[in-house]
């Protein structure tokens, strides 16, 4: 579960994120969708606690994540924009570093990591370098760091960057699975963000559009599309309002 | 503390498995195996000269320990000055040029294990110099005699100086993303410690007479390492100098951790 509340980032004069308030449920798959520079990284990184927001605050299954830092942060998997991977260390050592960071006990570190790989297919990578891997299989490594200690929450940004159409659909139908009973049945909450609307359609419950550092829309995906317009025209509609709206007021003038 | 292990595990294997850890063993058992032949013939020189011209008193001065060993340590220190900068450039700027540090500030670690987990990897290296040291020294104890305390003492005391440096190459290599620049700040601070006790003398010089300045070049005096390394490579654990080197450890770390924290407020 996420909770943010009146979540703002400001750096110097521009304010990144603007009053962003939403929650996420077990199970739900919410894609975080918007224009490049809408403010979708700097969200993720205010959820995970990457950045301190300059206001608002933001629980992880309960945990305020300034608060109870080491409680909210073992709730979390996160893919950052670019995947933190050492090109040196192998798949198989990698995975067992991040899950040794991430409190994984001992005796569950050779499942967990297994696991992980099984999930992401990587299986038969395990011994490989990361920095031989093609971007695709570094991205699924990406991931699979994310899942690794098997968190109530999934943060990912732009999960299936550079991943081939078919590597792309298994992410989603990993995706899908993890949100309907990854952990112990109860499933994940996922967020994601993502540029490709069909993304959002193949996996997403709801919808939360960011334009310039604000919510503009947070609807379930079904509600969107009801109406037979496609996502492509919600979106256009949202993202175009203002200078639309700025024209006609100009025109109007 | 649980993590640091995994820290400091993880660093030293990436050191083995790049050449930076096999560049910087050669090079140091290159250097110092030079080094070492060429005191030993200075060593042999000196005390073939001072029996020439009869300088009995001078000769007896002229002793393994205070002679050859100080000189090697000396110039052991030098190739310190070099190395470990080398050594440590890479610790925190590898983290931000990969992206890892999202990973190891998104997960349940605090900022001293993060910090200490790395300067334990640099510890472990700069100790394993040394114990290649230790085993060249060691072939003095088969050919010669030489004190064996006094000799263990300046190795612990060189030890000492290393684990000093390899704290200010971690604070140099939190506060950017180059590791050149980070190369080229912890030299320069290690030259700066180095020289604050010329700079101290010239002040004297300068301000002679004037009772005000005496602090301030007292102070000088203390900060610079040059004193504080030298009496311990001759083999004397003076307590003054142990506290410089622990000071100076304790004070870089606790930079790095304040900057690796601030890392995230901009």
């Amino acid at each position: 579960m996420i909770e943010a509340l009146g979540l703002s980032k400001r750096y110097g004069d521009v304010l990144a994120v603007d009053d962003v308030s939403f929650r996420a449920e077990a199970g739900e798959v919410v894609g975080f969708l918007g224009p490049n520079g809408a403010g979708k990284t700097t969200t993720m990184r205010l959820l995970t606690g990457f950045l301190p927001a300059t206001e608002g605050t933001v629980r992880i299954a309960g945990h305020d994540i300034f608060e109870a830092p080491g409680l909210a942060r073992r709730a979390i998997g996160y893919l950052p924009e670019t995947p933190p991977l050492y090109p040196e260390m192998q798949v198989q050592s990698y995975l067992r570093y991040v899950a040794r960071l991430k409190d994984v006990p001992r005796k569950r570190l050779r499942d967990a990591v297994e696991r992980a790989m099984e999930r992401t297919g990587l299986g038969e990578l395990r011994r490989r370098s990361i920095g031989q891997l093609s971007k695709g299989f570094r991205q699924r490594v990406g991931i699979a760091q994310a899942l690794v200690h098997e968190p109530e929450v999934l943060i990912l940004d732009e999960p299936s960057v550079g991943l081939d159409p078919i590597q792309m659909r298994e992410i989603r139908q990993l995706l899908r699975e993890l949100a309907d009973s990854g952990r112990d049945g109860a499933g994940q909450t996922i967020v994601l963000s993502t540029h490709l609307l069909g993304e959002v359609e193949a996996i997403c419950c709801r919808v939360i559009l960011l334009h310039a550092g604000r919510k503009v829309l947070d609807q379930p995906l079904s509600e969107l599309t009801r109406d037979g317009g496609s996502l492509e025209d919600v979106f256009t509609r949202h993202t175009l309002r203002e200078p639309l709206a700025a024209e006609a007021e100009a025109e109007g003038a | 503390m649980r993590h640091i292990p995994a820290i400091a595990g993880r660093e030293l294997r990436a050191w083995f498995v790049s050449p930076v850890a096999w560049v910087v063993l050669v090079l140091f058992a290159l250097l110092s195996g030079f080094f070492f032949l060429m005191q030993v013939r200075l060593f042999q020189e000196v005390l073939s000269y001072y029996q020439q011209i009869q300088q009995l008193e001078a000769l007896r001065s002229v002793t393994l320990n205070n002679f050859l060993l100080f000189g090697y340590y000396q110039t052991i220190w030098l190739v310190l000055l070099f190395l470990t900068p080398a050594l440590t450039m890479g610790l925190f700027t590898s983290e931000k040029i990969n992206g890892t540090q999202e990973l190891l500030l998104t997960s349940p670690i605090t900022f001293w294990e993060l910090v200490l987990g790395k300067y334990l990897a640099a510890v472990a290296m700069v100790t394993l110099l040394l114990l290649l040291l230790a085993l060249q020294t060691a072939t003095l104890f088969v050919f010669g005699n030489p004190e064996f305390w006094q000799t263990a003492a300046g190795l612990l005391g060189l030890w000492l100086v290393g684990l000093g440096y390899a704290a200010v190459g971690c604070f140099a290599s939190s506060i950017t993303k180059s590791p050149l620049i980070a190369f080229f700040l912890c030299f320069s601070i290690l030259l700066l410690l180095f020289l604050l006790g010329q700079i101290a003398s010239i002040g004297m010089a300068a301000t002679a007479g004037a009772p005000a300045a005496h602090w301030l070049t007292d102070a000088l005096r203390w900060l610079s390492s040059d004193r504080h390394f030298e009496a311990l490579l001759r083999g004397l654990l003076d307590t003054r100098s142990i506290t410089y080197f622990v000071f100076l450890i304790a004070f870089f770390l606790v930079l790095t951790r304040g900057v690796v924290e601030s890392a995230r407020w901009r």
